[in-house]
This record gives structure tokens, C-alpha cells and sequence, in this order.
């Protein structure tokens, strides 16, 4: 039977409800399930709360800036939309968001974004810099353990890291003219909407979301 | 002080042989400059130590100091019972004297948070 229907083997028996073929066939290539998506907690948790929720607090502080505030509202609804799209995937792997916020925030893989002690415009891009750097780290990660071995988890990753990676350069332009008085281009046209995620949105798959 | 000028120190790393790496099992030394982290030195010599937001937070990259001072100031998250623990950040940790560490030691430093009631250590395992 088997070799005829090679994708009907593994360790779930018909009609058991207690294990997805979606996460055993990681196992079978090698890639823990389990370890993954406690991993996509994390990285979820800096977006959502180390970005999301802490980019609000800095746009509001950008006052004259009308430029910064734009660009980083944009971070700031695309780091919303990555949650979005992979909190999905925590669920399909067995898992489930911290019932406790407190918690789901210790568990952060990048350090919350907070407004610096003096929050000039030069400080706030410079913690917004190293906010999407952390962010660009992380997503690589995923998408280095997930390579060849999860394909859905490993496009959910590689959709962000391409937005992470663009607001990395967005935010080296703006510091490097605000701090430097240096031209930098981040070579990018402006997204069609605030916070467009063009890349990780997930509004075409469920427009609920 | 010129990168050049800048005083060189003899990092040893023993990767455990239960670490999930090639190298497990292996012993490795390096010549990492004062201003230069240790894990970036090792990357940068071709040994791929594990790592996440190299900002000194995430405890990824957690190693097990045997021997020797390295300069931690730049972590983000770091506690004084890590310290006391033996554990340091090689994302951040960067070399004040010849010295020897354990790598992959993030499970290990990730009890000792739970031990100590910190993050991310309380959220995962209490």
C-alpha cells in the first residue's frame, strides 16, 4: 500500500484526531515541531509587542515629523500583519498564544522597542533601526530552520523577513539624513495604503483577519 | 583606538557533544579582537554558533564562561544571577582576557531565568 500511496505512511492513524500529518511529516525531515513553533511564539511576540505595541508609542512621539511618522506607522501596521499571518501557524503546530500578555511579553525574541529617555527624533529612528535589525535576525532564523523542510512556515517567514528587510532600509535613510545629514536611499516607491504589507498581509486569504 | 591597534585575546570554545552542531564535541581558538563579540569572531572564523536578536536579550546564544573576563555591557537582558550562574551572551560578550567557554548553553541559562523568576525563563518552564 505504502508504495503506492507513499504519502499515506507515517504515525497517524486514520480518523486520530490527536496528531496532524501537518506537523508529523516536519518530524519525519527532521524539524521539531514543538521547537518551531514555541520559536514562532517568540518571534510573534516581538512583533506584536516588542514592534507593534511599542511603534505606537513612538510614532506618537515624532511630533514635526510628519515624514518619520508616516514610514513608521507603516512598520508598525506591518509588524501587526506578521503577527497576524503566523499566529495561524502556532495553532496548526499544536500551540496556542499565552493565555497571560505578561507572559506572551517575556517571551519576546527582540527587545521592546520603549521610547528613549530622550526622545529626539534621531534617538526614536535609532531604536527603530535596531528594532527591524533584531526582527531581520530572527526571521532568517526561521527561515534557515524551516528551509527545505516546512514550506509554509518557511513562506510565512520569508514574506516577513522581506518587509523587515525593507524597513531596515527605510529607517537607515531617515537616521542617516536626521543624524548624519547622509543620503542613504532606502530605494523604495511608498506602499499603496498605510501599512500595506505587501508581502505578509494575510487580508487576501481572510479578510476577517 | 584603530581596529588594527585594538588588543587581541585568545577566546577557547568547547562545543559540548550533546550540542545539536557539527562541531559537537570539538574544541576550538580563536584570536578575538576587544571590540569584537564572540560570536561574531567565531562566525567570522567559520564556526556557525547559534544566535537570534544579537542584541544581548533573547539568550540564544548562551555559553558557560570556565575562565577569563568578557565585557557584557551591551546586553539588553542580562541579570546578575546570570552572572553568578557562570552564563554570558556571546552576541554581546566581547573578550577582557584569555578565556574559556561552553557554547549552546540557552536551555541551560534558560532554567536558571525560570529559577531566578525572570524572562523569558518564568514564561516557558514555570
Amino acid at each position: 500500500m505504502s508504495e503506492d500511496k507513499p504519502h499515506t505512511s507515517g504515525q497517524v492513524d486514520p480518523g486520530d484526531t490527536s496528531k496532524r500529518v501537518g506537523a508529523e511529516t516536519l518530524r519525519e525531515r527532521g524539524l521539531d515541531p514543538e521547537e518551531l513553533r514555541e520559536k514562532l511564539i517568540d518571534a510573534i511576540s516581538a512583533e506584536f509587542i516588542g514592534t507593534y505595541y511599542y511603534y505606537t508609542d513612538l510614532r506618537m512621539h515624532l511630533a514635526g515629523h510628519e515624514d518619520y511618522k508616516e514610514i513608521t506607522e507603516d512598520a508598525r501596521l506591518e509588524d501587526r500583519a506578521h503577527f497576524e499571518l503566523l499566529v495561524p501557524r502556532v495553532y496548526e503546530l499544536g500551540g496556542k498564544l499565552p493565555g497571560d500578555i505578561r507572559d506572551f511579553a517575556d517571551r519576546s525574541s527582540c527587545p521592546e522597542a520603549t521610547l528613549p529617555d530622550d526622545p529626539s527624533a534621531e534617538n526614536i529612528l535609532e531604536v527603530l533601526l535596531e528594532a527591524e535589525r533584531c526582527a531581520i535576525r530572527t526571521w532568517t532564523e526561521i527561515c534557515d530552520m524551516t528551509h527545505g523542510k516546512d514550506p509554509r512556515t518557511y513562506d510565512m517567514a520569508q514574506r516577513v523577513l522581506q518587509e523587515e528587510i525593507e524597513h531596515e532600509a527605510w529607517f537607515i535613510e531617515l537616521l542617516s539624513m536626521e543624524r548624519d545629514g547622509e543620503v542613504r536611499p532606502a530605494g523604495h516607491f511608498i506602499r499603496g495604503e498605510p501599512g500595506d504589507a505587501p508581502y505578509s498581509t494575510n487580508r487576501r486569504i481572510n479578510d476577517s483577519a | 583606538m584603530a581596529v588594527d591597534e585594538a588588543e587581541r585575546w585568545t577566546v577557547t570554545i568547547d562545543v559540548p557533544e550533546e550540542a545539536e552542531l557539527v562541531e559537537a564535541g570539538e574544541r576550538f581558538e580563536l584570536s578575538v579582537r576587544e571590540d569584537e563579540t564572540i560570536l561574531s569572531a567565531a562566525r567570522a572564523d567559520g564556526l556557525w554558533l547559534p544566535a537570534d536578536c544579537q542584541q544581548g536579550w533573547c539568550i540564544t546564544c548562551a555559553a558557560r564562561l570556565e575562565e577569563g573576563e568578557v565585557d557584557m555591557s551591551a546586553a539588553r537582558r542580562y541579570y546578575d544571577s546570570d552572572e553568578a550562574a557562570g552564563y554570558v551572551l556571546t552576541c554581546v560578550a566581547k573578550p577582557r582576557s584569555d578565556l574559556r567557554l561552553v557554547v549552546g548553553q540557552s536551555d541551560a541559562l534558560l532554567q536558571v531565568r525560570a529559577d531566578n523568576d525572570q524572562p523569558p525563563g518564568r514564561s516557558k518552564l514555570n
